[in-house]
């Protein structure tokens, strides 16, 4: 079977915008997915995480059972809590290396309130329980919870299917009414982790339902023709709005059509709210109806970088995560403005390019066996993230 | 392909450096003088204008946390609501201008609220400048009861008929990399937006002192760092007289009010 480029290329641009999002006061930030939906990087990368996770464990799940599947996706599990721990590590040498600053700096009294710099030993180990999420460091946490229950899913997907998305539905549904239900995280009396999972199981497991699916001849229904036509006005719709909210932001007299206090309620990140949900899969079944797996494209030099960054997702995750926190470093010590900015986000950008093409050659020149595209062998044997 | 890909970023990353050598030459600034995109687009404070220049009782209020108490430079006396209170009365002999600063160090936006009736709006304040969102970027609160919060907070002290400024967190190096600011900087970008506040960019601001090399925020030990904070509240006062009194210009001036710095 071909591989879907798609699902690579749509997850390396995630990538991409995650790394550029999160520097400090980048100008590229309001180019990237956000400022055109409603939705952003991190659902795409989640929904994608969960089609192929759906698609790649549950061809396991028919040939080699429920307990080989669990193991391999467990396993799986372990590489993402092994990558987690190492962003960790960074984090707490970072701290210890500014310490001696952040207690002089204009902040020396609010960063007082927070006790982790005070007993570093319990934040280690909130830290290893995937409580304690500090800055950039909350997604990881999100992907490890929801691969953990994946065998489940996908158990329940082969038994009880309609039970399943039911359950699964209620409880994201739980989430937008009543935002206490999520998970308390470290430190203080009021921090929850900031992507519920709650909420976010929904997205995931719909992804992996329809991956699913997807090995036992899709989603009739999927193909209805006024289907794609609600998607491609809802995407409109959204895109309309949120491109005038960015406009909106980048020059303050140029009026706003809706007012977001509207759609605040519909809008929240944390609980993954309605409209995030709704604009994250009305674009998914665009992409998934007017792009061929193997468009023309995709199999084009400029799509290539896009292609082995989505292949390498997890490194490369990890990767510009670093980089983001570098990039911090250097716009904060260096400043220069939007040129820097531009460089500052060019370079990571090649610098992920570089070493997923470095992944890519290493694992051709290992010479295993695998079908076309270099990499497959990785995916075929159920390394999705 | 990887060929190509090499030679491609190459050439890209020696054009960017170009950019950045051009960049960086100019960019000094007059020492803490703010430019105009950070109030260009501020709403007015109409009611506050009003009353300053009316010769009456004008009551400010300031709420906030340790950097509207002058933690860091070792007193009430230094802090910016202070010097907002001594640029104002320069700016304005015949009122008589109150600024009374009920700032709390470690205050969270939530207690803030709760203060509002019995501390604040019993003061009959004419504005209430609200410092925030640090101690909820420094907790991680959830961002949605953040924004419902201040929320209630901008609509109580309406509903009371003052007028209200939101100010928000302060900038600086070592902190950036380990507090997640952003969403709490666009979450008081937005509100200020959708509710016609003005907003006091702070962050943006202070930024931009030590960018331009106005200020240098890098704190030393002992009595430098005390210095160092003086000078910038100083600095933060001055330009949150500017941001209050700018529509003044357009009236006949009696003073110039951006000069004698």
């Amino acid at each position: 079977m071909e591989r879907d480029l798609r699902l690579d290329f749509f997850r390396g641009l995630a990538l991409f915008c995650i790394f550029i999002d999160h520097l400090p006061n980048n100008v590229l930030a309001q180019f990237t997915l956000q400022s055109v939906m409603f939705a952003d990087a991190a659902e795409v990368f989640i929904l994608i995480s969960g089609y192929t996770a759906g698609m790649v464990y549950g061809r396991a799940l028919e040939s080699r059972g429920f307990l080989v599947t669990g193991i391999r996706i467990y396993h799986r599990l372990w590489q993402l809590y092994v990558a987690h721990i190492f962003l960790f590590t960074i984090f707490l040498a970072m701290v210890a290396h500014t310490e001696a600053s952040l207690n002089q700096s204009l902040y020396a009294e609010e960063f007082g309130a927070t006790n982790f710099l005070s007993e570093p030993g319990l934040a280690l180990v909130q830290a290893l329980m995937l409580q304690f999420q500090p800055a950039f460091m909350d997604i990881l946490p999100l992907y490890i919870v929801l691969v953990a229950v994946l065998p489940l899913a996908l158990a329940g997907f082969r038994s009880w299917p309609g039970t399943v998305s039911l359950a699964s539905f209620v409880l994201w549904l739980a989430v937008q009414v009543d935002n206490r239900v999520a998970l308390a995280a470290y430190p203080g009396p009021d921090r929850m982790w900031f992507f519920n999972p709650f909420a976010w199981q929904a997205l995931f497991l719909l992804g992996a339902w329809l991956g699913w699916r997807n090995i036992h001849g899709g989603v009739s229904w999927l193909n209805r023709r006024w289907l794609l036509w609600l998607a491609a006005v809802f995407s409109l719709t959204a895109f309309l709005i949120r491109f005038n909210w960015t406009l909106h932001d980048f020059y303050d007299p140029i009026p706003v059509l809706i007012q977001i206090k509207l759609l605040w309620p519909l809008l929240s990140k944390t609980d993954l709210g309605l409209l995030r949900l709704l604009n994250v899969l009305a674009v998914a079944l665009l992409v998934a109806k007017l792009i061929r797996p193997q468009a023309q494209f995709l199999t084009g030099a400029a799509a290539w970088p896009f292609l082995i960054c989505g292949r390498n997702s997890l490194y490369i995750f990890c990767l510009g995560i670093l980089l983001s926190v570098l990039g911090h470093l250097v716009l904060n010590e260096f400043f220069g403005g939007v040129a820097m900015q531009f460089a500052v986000s060019i370079a990571g950008i090649v610098i992920m390019i570089g070493v997923a093409a470095l992944l890519e050659w290493f694992v051709a020149a290992q010479g295993r066996p695998g079908g076309g595209a270099v990499g497959a062998p990785t995916a075929s044997k159920g390394a999705h993230g | 392909m990887i060929f190509l890909f090499l030679r491609g970023s190459t050439i890209m990353i020696a054009a960017m450096t170009a950019g950045l050598l051009f960049a960086s030459v100019g960019a000094f600034a007059e020492e803490c003088s703010v430019p105009d995109r950070f109030y260009a687009f501020e709403p007015a404070l109409t009611k506050t204008v009003k009353a300053l220049s009316s010769r009456r009782d004008v009551a400010i209020v300031t709420l906030g946390g340790a950097s509207t108490l002058g933690v860091a430079a070792g007193g009430l006396e230094f802090s910016w609501p202070a010097r907002l209170a001594a640029a104002l009365a320069e700016r304005f002999p015949s009122t008589r201008i109150r600024v009374i600063n009920l700032a709390v160090a470690r205050q969270t936006a939530k207690r803030a609220v709760e203060r509002l009736d019995h501390d604040v709006l019993s003061l009959k304040p004419t504005l209430v400048i609200w410092e925030t969102g640090t101690m909820e970027a420094v907790r991680g609160t959830d961002i949605e009861e953040f924004r419902q919060t201040l929320q209630s907070g901008i609509d109580k002290v309406r509903g009371a008929g003052a007028e209200a400024v939101l100010m928000n967190m302060q900038f600086s190096r070592p902190t950036e990399t380990v507090i997640h600011f952003e969403p709490y900087l666009v979450t008081m970008n937005e509100l200020a937006d959708v509710n016609d506040v003005p907003l006091f960019r702070r962050h943006g601001i202070m930024r931009h002192w030590a960018e331009s090399g106005a200020l240098d925020l890098r704190v030393e030990e002992g009595k430098k760092s005390r210095e160092i904070a003086a000078k910038l509240y100083d600095c933060i006062g001055l330009a949150m007289a500017d941001l209050m009194t700018r529509d003044i210009a357009a009236a006949p001036p009696t003073k110039p009010l951006r000069g004698n710095r």
